[in-house]
């Protein structure tokens, strides 16, 4: 991408609906794979907004969440190509290394907490609300992945693909830890449902 | 810009030198500079030049196997670094990162149509000179004095086809009219892999004629703000 001129975001060649995948086919915007990756967008977008409400100190936690902004990249760069396509080869691999290594945060953060009591409500802190959000809508995401390569694949799904829906399903629980850590060093009380 | 750019692997800086400088036409220039030892890149990549804290991103003109990197590029009214470097001495030091970019070649079974304008023709020129031959090459400019690289295209690739917009007394073996009239008039429909670069226009006008006569082909883009 070549920036010598005032650069313009936009092209317009999504204009009739549809738009174009990484290994050069035009697809309708109404595909599920479309769907499916513009919601890993928009997950990463509150995963910036969970980032910008962290006090500066929190390093660690800022560390950890950019890394999985970078991760979110490459399941959606994975997501906008076709399988087998010489463009495939082109992305990294999404290997199991990054759902093992993330249940291990999970863990190391769990480790910190207090016994859960119940359900909570979700909210608190407003760190904690937006890890909240985060979790539901990588829920969400989930379940459109399960959707997609079901249709897509019918049959033996290829590993990098199982490797990023099984992330995606480890992200939510680390969201759930994530928001319960966020009142816990903030000091907010979490409330519980009250039946 | 899109949100999909995938990650990239290498943003190691490399330091370089101005070899040579030569017009190409009244508005381009090539630059030849110093290939660092270690520096590797697929034909179509790009570099990101650094010059006083400025950053620009050029596909690279030369093949991997040549002994220099050449960029072919725009001088443009407000642009800063074009500017600069259609001036600054011969032997001056400058930086890069680099390699960028996925506009590579695929081969298929499907016919290759690589459609540049201006200084498009760039990361083409990288691809022919590697050997990728067996393509159609529109290259579409305003004057037939833009047409750079024509000498050593032309006899290199199966077809060669110079667009000109604004024709004046041109060559005949030139075609009268933009690139997307010619793919319009006289690329029968099918199924092909379009290579697109340069102006974000022309990728927009041949994406919709790609949507709406060559259904089931594949587009890769690299466009030049």
């Amino acid at each position: 991408m070549h920036k010598e001129d005032l650069m313009k975001v936009y092209t317009g060649t999504g204009d009739r609906g549809k738009t174009s995948l990484f290994s050069g086919e035009r697809v309708s915007k109404a595909n599920l794979q479309i769907e499916v990756y513009g919601e890993i967008d928009e997950l990463n977008s509150i995963i910036g907004a969970l980032v910008a409400a962290l006090a500066p100190e929190q390093t660690d936690l800022v560390d950890e969440l950019e890394h999985i902004q970078s991760n979110l990249f490459d399941i959606s760069a994975i997501l906008a190509t076709t399988p087998d396509s010489p463009s495939m080869n082109q992305l990294r691999s999404f290997s199991r290394e990054e759902f093992d290594a993330l249940e291990k945060t999970i863990d190391a953060r769990q480790d910190k907490l207090t016994e859960l009591k119940g359900f909570i409500l979700p909210g608190g802190h407003m760190t904690a609300a937006w890890s909240h959000i985060a979790r539901t809508v990588c829920r969400r995401i989930e379940r459109q992945m399960v959707s997609f390569l079901a249709e897509y694949f019918q049959g033996e799904i290829p590993e990098q693909y199982r490797n990023a829906q099984i992330y995606l399903n480890r992200l939510s629980d680390y969201f759930f830890v994530v928001a319960r850590y966020c009142n816990h060093i903030s000091g907010t009380a979490e409330k519980l449902w009250k039946k | 810009m899109r949100q999909l750019r995938p990650v990239e692997a290498n943003s190691e800086i490399y330091s370089t030198e101005l070899l040579d400088r030569r017009w190409l036409s009244k508005k381009t220039i090539e630059l030849k500079l110093v290939k660092p030892p270690l520096f590797t890149f697929n034909p179509g990549q790009r570099i990101c030049l650094i010059h006083k804290s400025v950053e620009r991103d050029y596909s690279l003109v030369s093949a991997p196997a040549d002994t220099d990197l050449i960029l072919c590029i725009r001088k443009v009214h407000t642009g800063i670094l074009s500017s600069q470097l259609s001036e600054i001495a011969l032997g001056t030091r400058l930086r890069f990162t680099g390699p960028h970019g996925y506009f590579t070649f695929k081969p298929s079974n499907r016919p290759a149509i690589f459609v540049a304008t201006g200084t498009g023709l760039a990361p083409f020129c990288s691809m022919v000179r590697s050997g990728i031959t067996d393509i159609a090459l529109l290259h579409g400019v305003s004057l037939a004095a833009d047409l750079y690289y024509a000498d050593f295209i032309k006899p290199a690739v199966k077809h060669y086809i110079p667009c000109l917009s604004k024709p004046n007394g041109s060559p005949e073996d030139c075609f009268n009219g933009r690139v997307t009239d010619y793919l319009q008039k006289n690329l029968p429909p099918g199924k092909y892999d379009f290579y697109l670069c340069g102006s974000r226009d022309m990728i927009h006008d041949v994406t919709v004629l790609v949507d709406e006569r060559f259904e089931g082909s594949l587009i890769y883009t690299e466009i030049y703000y």
